[in-house]
């Protein structure tokens, strides 16, 4: 997940200083906001603009670039190894959402109890977070190595022994593994918050009520975790798509084509063969998915109820 | 919550789940390590501990490879881009926070908008803009893209900003202070907090980039450590003590800055999530 997707869902605050309150300071606020600027417009709007127009050349860096109209378009729709990519990605993104976001609701749900030691097991939950994933992905390709970690445990425990990385089936899971290993804790943390800022009138109130504990979770809890919850998809959902590191050093795209995620292929594209046209192209309908399916997520989240306690 | 009255069993019961979390959470860290200070014969031997302590591994990484070259590299290259993102980054968000000036609004939402690029859409236009720079194999390629200051750094700073009352600088500005004295003398020691978020992120964010130095580094001389770690792989990927050492050095700084700071960075996640 990078960074910079973190704040789509935080809406902006009414601005609640009056406006007599700012003052007109000549040409002081351009200088404040001029660096960043640059900024933005070097490295964030041009190449947003050009790897628009980028999409509709031949190039390969090497001759000069000519045009090439939609074709690089038509190209990627007929080309399997994309729709491959793509459909693998997604498949990706679907074995780590539902199964972290889980995880991390429920981890979230116990720390909560304000048991002793709570702050320690929190700590010990958002290590991997920390983790570069590349040095990670290693380690974990260790621990799933045949004859690994892993096998040496599953044989203790009289359980068949899988080759994870080496087999078309397996390695796919097994590199959504590495992933919600990394971010559960990390997603736990915005569910913890939020949790904590649940109201415990609310559940005393239930409790009168004779509410049970799972009616209260799906009646207060879950509704009141809304927010939160879209936060938390929205991000990770647009991290998962955008998985390479750790397929960069576990399988580099094997075994076959069966970890051949969507970002590796555009590297791949780019970076290897110089096919900066094609490779635009598909980086763009890359934006179009990715900005699709967080419009999806907007809408089935305002049609869903939700309690104001304002 | 009223969970006081919770029986034993169910507290137990939470503490075995949350026993078995933490142990996978640290699982890869202690594998790194304990493989790392194992000899070559030991590695398949099947035993969890090596027989006996050997920091031999991390003497053949430094080594046959310059990783302190790396670390330096990395290092150098995190720390740069903190100070860019702190400074240029409070003076825009102060600006879009507290100042009036033509375009602010249409400025802000061109920030905003760019944070729905995600960020492998301009990699490819940005590898291009390096190249006719001739910045490949740079720091400048490491550092520029997002040195001064990035939207989203931006956006966090201002809300953080807008939330100070502005009371405190009408007072300033009553008793003569001039707009850089107030950003420099009142804002700026009251936003630590969020300062130290945006640190924090930005340094983890930086020191385990991997994708982007890929693509505009090839020589030792600028290679970082998550670029290293991939070419140590590619060269001894077999030998996986040595590798495992290799990881454990790219792992450890931020671990060890964890523990120095735990609070402040599980305060820092928790703040990008606010609204």
């Amino acid at each position: 997940m990078s960074f910079d997707t973190k704040m789509l869902s935080t809406r902006m605050p009414r601005e609640k200083i009056k406006k007599s309150k700012l003052t007109s300071q000549g040409i002081t606020p351009y200088l404040f906001v001029f660096p960043s600027f640059v900024g933005v417009l070097l490295f964030m709007l041009i190449p947003a603009i050009a790897v628009l127009v980028i999409s509709l050349l031949h190039w390969n860096l090497l001759s000069s670039p000519s045009f090439a109209g939609l074709s690089n378009y038509t190209k990627v729709f007929h080309d399997p190894t994309a729709l491959h990519s793509m459909l693998i990605t997604v498949y990706y993104v679907l074995l780590n959402i539902p199964l972290q976001t889980v995880l991390a609701i429920i981890l979230a749900l116990l720390l909560n109890r304000r048991l002793p030691g709570m702050a320690i097991f929190r700590a010990l939950f958002v290590i991997p977070w920390l983790a570069m994933p590349v040095a990670v992905g290693v380690v974990w390709q260790w621990i799933l190595q045949p004859t690994g970690m892993l096998d040496s445990l599953l044989q203790v425990l009289h359980l068949p022994q899988i080759d994870w990385l080496g087999t078309q089936h397996w390695a796919l899971p097994a590199v959504a593994m590495v992933n919600i290993w990394q971010w559960t804790g990390y997603n736990m943390l915005f569910f913890l918050a939020g949790l904590q800022g649940i109201p415990a009138y609310l559940y005393e109130a239930a409790e009168l009520d004779g509410a049970s504990p799972i009616r209260k979770f799906f009646t207060i809890t879950l509704p009141l975790l809304r927010p939160t919850l879209l936060f938390v998809l929205i991000t990770s959902v647009i991290g998962s798509f955008q998985v390479f590191d750790t397929v960069y050093v576990m399988t580099q795209g094997g075994p076959g084509q069966a970890t051949n995620v969507y970002n590796f292929y555009i590297f791949q594209e780019g970076f290897q063969f110089f096919h900066m046209g094609f490779a635009s192209a598909l980086s763009v309908i890359l934006f179009v998915v990715i900005l699709l399916v967080t419009l999806l997520q907007f809408a089935y989240f305002r049609n869903r109820t939700t309690y104001d306690l304002s | 919550m009223s969970h006081a009255r919770s029986a034993w069993w169910v507290n137990a019961l939470i503490y075995a789940v949350l026993c078995v979390g933490a142990c996978i959470s640290i699982f890869p860290y202690l594998i790194s390590i304990l493989t790392s200070l194992k000899p070559a014969n030991e590695v398949y031997a099947g035993h969890l501990f090596p027989s006996h302590v050997d920091f031999k591994n991390y003497l053949e990484v430094w080594t046959s490879v310059p990783f302190g070259r790396y670390l330096l590299n990395t290092l150098f290259v995190s720390v740069v881009i903190v100070l860019g993102q702190l400074i240029f980054g409070s003076l825009a968000a102060y600006a879009f926070a507290r100042m009036r000036f033509m375009g602010r609004n249409v400025l802000f939402m061109i920030y905003l908008s760019t944070l729905m690029v995600p960020n492998i859409v301009t990699l490819i236009p940005l590898f291009i803009l390096m190249k006719d720079l001739g910045w490949i194999n740079s720091y400048a390629a490491l550092i520029a893209p997002t040195v001064l200051s990035t939207p989203v750094g931006i956006f966090l700073l201002r809300q953080f900003f807008l939330g100070i009352p502005g009371d405190i600088e009408e007072a300033a500005r009553i008793d003569g202070a001039g707009v850089v004295r107030i950003f420099l003398q009142i804002i700026l020691p009251l936003s630590r907090p969020i300062l130290a978020t945006l640190a924090i992120i930005t340094f983890v964010t930086s020191w385990n980039n991997f994708l982007w130095p890929l693509i505009v580094t090839n020589t030792d001389q600028y290679k970082v450590v998550s670029l290293g770690i991939a070419s140590f792989q590619l060269q001894y990927g077999a030998e996986w003590n040595e590798l495992m050492a290799a990881a454990t050095i790219a792992l450890l700084p931020l671990i060890i800055l964890f523990i120095l700071f735990q609070k402040q960075i599980i305060r820092s996640i928790q703040l990008t999530g606010l609204k």
